[in-house]
């Protein structure tokens, strides 16, 4: 028995060792730079902390105040209007831009697939400045516009909505031109044939854009609003520079004032980082169940992609158009293995 | 624990440093600098904010003996936030500048700086510079741990041609003659906005500073008696900035919009310590003679002004003391308020005849150099508490609150006192 049984575990042993070993640096850097300071967050949450003075243990005190702090349940409530404000439109133009960089007959196509990155490898501090300038009251282009055609001068920085808009407009021009790319990439793996079986039905180019591109894409409009949820709840720099002198409390009553910059305040302005630890650790947690809920949704409408009927809504019409496109796909197929 | 631990050993580091600095052979000596006695070929870091008028001294301190400065500019609050963090972590510039509004955060933190008693300095320096000052600059232990640079002073600086387009009198005397008292200075302004139809005020944020900066009190009688809420300058300082709400130009300091508005001419009064001269110069030089500089309603008052600090932790202390004797000695910073409008922080200056007599041209030829000595010699030290920036930042706020027609006067001050309590609360 021992004879037999000897070789086997060591062989057991072996193995496991040596793929740990190839996949050790992720979760050794993951470690360093992801774990530690999350657990070293949730450690100094529960002092009185100032960098180079007094700590004392307070316990959960940071959280009791965070949960009565206007100023927290403000800041998430500006959070989550800035992200809904930036994010949905966002999408949307990134898709409409994805599908007319996707056009066969467009000229210089590379030329147009690489300016629509620009905006987002542009420095976000020089965008904060130029768009605070464009929303100035004043002197800026925006309400001059607004002028030109009849309308009242707008104090962005000043007005709660108009404000939040400003804001999400910077973060939409940074980060429309990234999601279309991504967007792009999905629509180029639609096949052809989809398309051409469209125009055979008599769809034009909204109809079909409608009907075959948004279906096909559906499960990178997923990925792309997962990751825009977690990239707009940590919105910082933005509202930080639209603001200027006031930029940290988000203008004169907090309007919009994000969670990343509550934290901001509390931690370095105010130098209280056992209270900013506490925000931290609030806003993961807030992200991770918003990321949660996402995946759950998304999961499920990714499931009635599964599904052979489309929407509801637009059932009938489209019934024809995938039906027949699939067949086409089917005699594609087959001419191909002809070949 | 861990924590406690590391901030220990820091210290212990720190304080290693700064006792071999100290024990080097020309500590105690600073002046004789350029025969050879300090290292040259070193690079000191310099953290600052703003514009110091200091750079070009700085750089022709590093010409003169063989070495190089390095300096790094970064926004006002950041830069202190930074210097915080960084005296935390031990990698610090070798020398740092801490604004007077910030001097009573890092007070408790003065064993992280280099304390200049050790090079002698409160025995060759002190007396060069204004009691008050220097006092801004000591621990609480007595350890000296920054040197004073310049003093803000206050005064006014207006449009002249502005004045005239409105109908007032736009010398000097006439201007003074026109406010015995701020609310004066209020009617002056709806006068002049109903002539012109513009702001007469940049912002009722900053005319509220000006008022509180003239008070014997700010926010603290001292360290642990607040009494923002009960001083009568503070109360005074708000009344008049929300009651100045119709004739402000409701532009946050600073802003772009600000500084086009000033080189634009879209506002006529300027509140103006001796630093905002080169402010005023750099934003607006299209308008050269069309200002003026008089003295301020209700006295003197101060606003800015900052340390010069040296880290414990700093890697040449030595010529880091030695370059700051030199860009602070009297000498220079006559040099620098000529050259930038830093008002010098040094008394022995005040009588000198190259500062009395000192006329801007920019400023219509105004006695500048008398105007600032004056404000500064007529004003009173003050207590500036720990958390006078932020208290300051929410009454900044509520001025906003009621400049944007958010809320009342009342309505603000309830808002401003609930934001303050809650400021003060947060542990």
């Amino acid at each position: 028995m021992a004879t037999i049984a000897d070789p086997r575990q060591r062989t057991k042993r072996r193995i496991p060792i040596v793929p740990y070993l190839y996949i050790a640096p992720f979760f050794i850097v993951f470690g360093l730079f992801g774990l530690f300071p999350l657990a070293y967050t949730a450690f100094i949450s529960l002092f009185e902390w100032n960098p180079i003075g007094e700590k004392t243990f307070i316990g959960l005190d940071n959280y009791a105040f965070l949960v009565a702090d206007p100023r927290f349940w403000n800041a998430a409530g500006n959070t989550l209007s800035i992200w809904f404000l930036s994010t949905v439109p966002q999408l949307a133009f990134a898709l409409v831009l994805a599908a007319v960089l996707n056009q066969a007959l467009l000229r210089f196509k590379t030329g147009f697939r690489m300016a629509v990155l620009v905006p987002n490898i542009t420095s976000v501090l020089a965008v904060g400045i130029v768009f605070t300038q464009l929303f100035g009251r004043d002197y800026g282009m925006v309400n001059t516009v607004i002028e030109f055609f009849g309308g009242d001068r707008i104090d962005w920085v000043r007005e709660t909505f108009a404000g939040q808009v400003a804001i999400s407009t910077m973060i939409m021009w940074r980060w429309t031109g990234y999601n279309a790319l991504i967007y792009l990439a999905a629509m180029q793996s639609i096949p052809r044939s989809l398309y051409e079986s469209a125009e055979i039905d008599g769809a034009g180019r909204i109809r079909q854009f409608f009907s075959v591109t948004i279906p096909q894409v559906r499960p990178t409009i997923i990925f792309t609003a997962i990751v825009s949820t977690i990239g707009g709840l940590q919105v910082f720099a933005e509202p930080l520079i639209f603001g200027g002198q006031g930029g940290v409390t988000g203008g004169q009553s907090r309007q919009y004032q994000t969670l990343a910059l509550f934290l901001y305040e509390q931690g370095f302005r105010n130098l209280d980082f056992g209270y900013g630890s506490a925000i931290a650790w609030a806003l993961f947690l807030i992200i991770v169940v918003l990321t949660v809920v996402n995946l759950g949704l998304s999961s499920r409408i990714a499931s009635e992609d599964a599904r052979p009927a489309p929407l509801r809504g637009i059932r009938s019409r489209r019934g024809p158009i995938e039906r027949r496109s699939t067949a086409e796909r089917r005699s594609t197929t087959r001419k191909e293995v002809a070949r | 624990m861990t924590s406690r631990r590391l901030a220990v050993v820091g210290l212990a580091v720190a304080a290693t440093v700064g006792l071999l600095a100290g024990c080097s052979p020309s500590g105690g000596d600073a002046s004789g600098s350029a025969d050879g006695e300090l290292p040259s070929g070193q690079t000191l870091t310099v953290w600052t904010f703003g514009a110091t008028g200091l750079e070009d001294s700085m750089e022709a301190w590093a010409d003169e003996t063989g070495n190089t400065v390095e300096i790094k500019t970064s926004e006002f609050d950041p830069h202190h936030e930074q210097l915080l963090t960084a005296l935390a972590s031990g990698s610090v510039p070798d020398v740092a500048l801490v604004e007077t509004g910030y001097s009573s955060l890092f007070k408790p933190s003065a064993p992280y700086f280099v304390d200049l008693r050790d090079y002698g300095a409160d025995d060759d320096l002190q007396g060069d510079f204004l009691d008050w000052r220097w006092e801004q600059g000591v621990g609480p232990d007595g350890q000296v741990f920054g040197l004073p640079t310049d003093v803000g002073g206050l005064a006014l600086a207006y449009r002249t041609d502005l004045f005239e387009a409105a109908g007032l009198p736009s010398d000097s005397a006439g201007v003074e003659g026109l406010w015995s008292s701020w609310e004066d200075f209020v009617t002056v302004g709806e006068q002049y906005k109903a002539a012109t139809g513009k702001p007469f005020l940049d912002d009722a944020g900053l005319f509220f500073q000006t008022v509180y900066n003239q008070g014997e009190e700010k926010f603290y009688a001292d360290e642990d008696t607040l009494v923002y809420d009960s001083n009568p300058q503070v109360q005074e300082a708000w009344d008049l900035a929300t009651s100045a709400k119709d004739i402000s130009a409701n532009l946050a300091a600073f802003s772009p919009e600000w500084n086009t508005a000033m080189a634009n001419g879209d506002y006529a009064v300027q509140l103006a310590p001796a630093w905002m001269m080169n402010y005023i110069q750099g934003q607006a030089p299209d308008t050269t003679g069309k200002w003026n500089v008089v003295t301020l309603p209700e006295g003197g008052g101060n606003w800015g002004g900052s340390q010069m600090t040296i880290p414990k932790a700093a890697k040449n202390p030595e010529l880091a003391y030695d370059m700051l004797t030199t860009i602070l000695s009297p000498e220079n910073q006559l040099e620098v308020f000529q050259e930038f409008g830093n008002f010098p922080s040094t008394p022995e200056l005040f009588t000198d005849e190259a500062l009395t007599g000192f006329t801007s041209e920019f400023f219509s030829g105004a006695p500048v150099g008398q105007i600032y000595s004056d404000s500064v010699l007529a004003l009173k030290p003050v207590y500036e508490g720990p958390k006078e920036r932020a208290i300051l930042r929410e009454f900044g706020l509520g001025i906003d609150r009621v400049e944007s027609g958010e809320e009342t006067p009342d309505e603000a001050w309830d808002s401003t006192m609930a934001a303050i309590e809650l400021e003060l609360s947060s542990k």
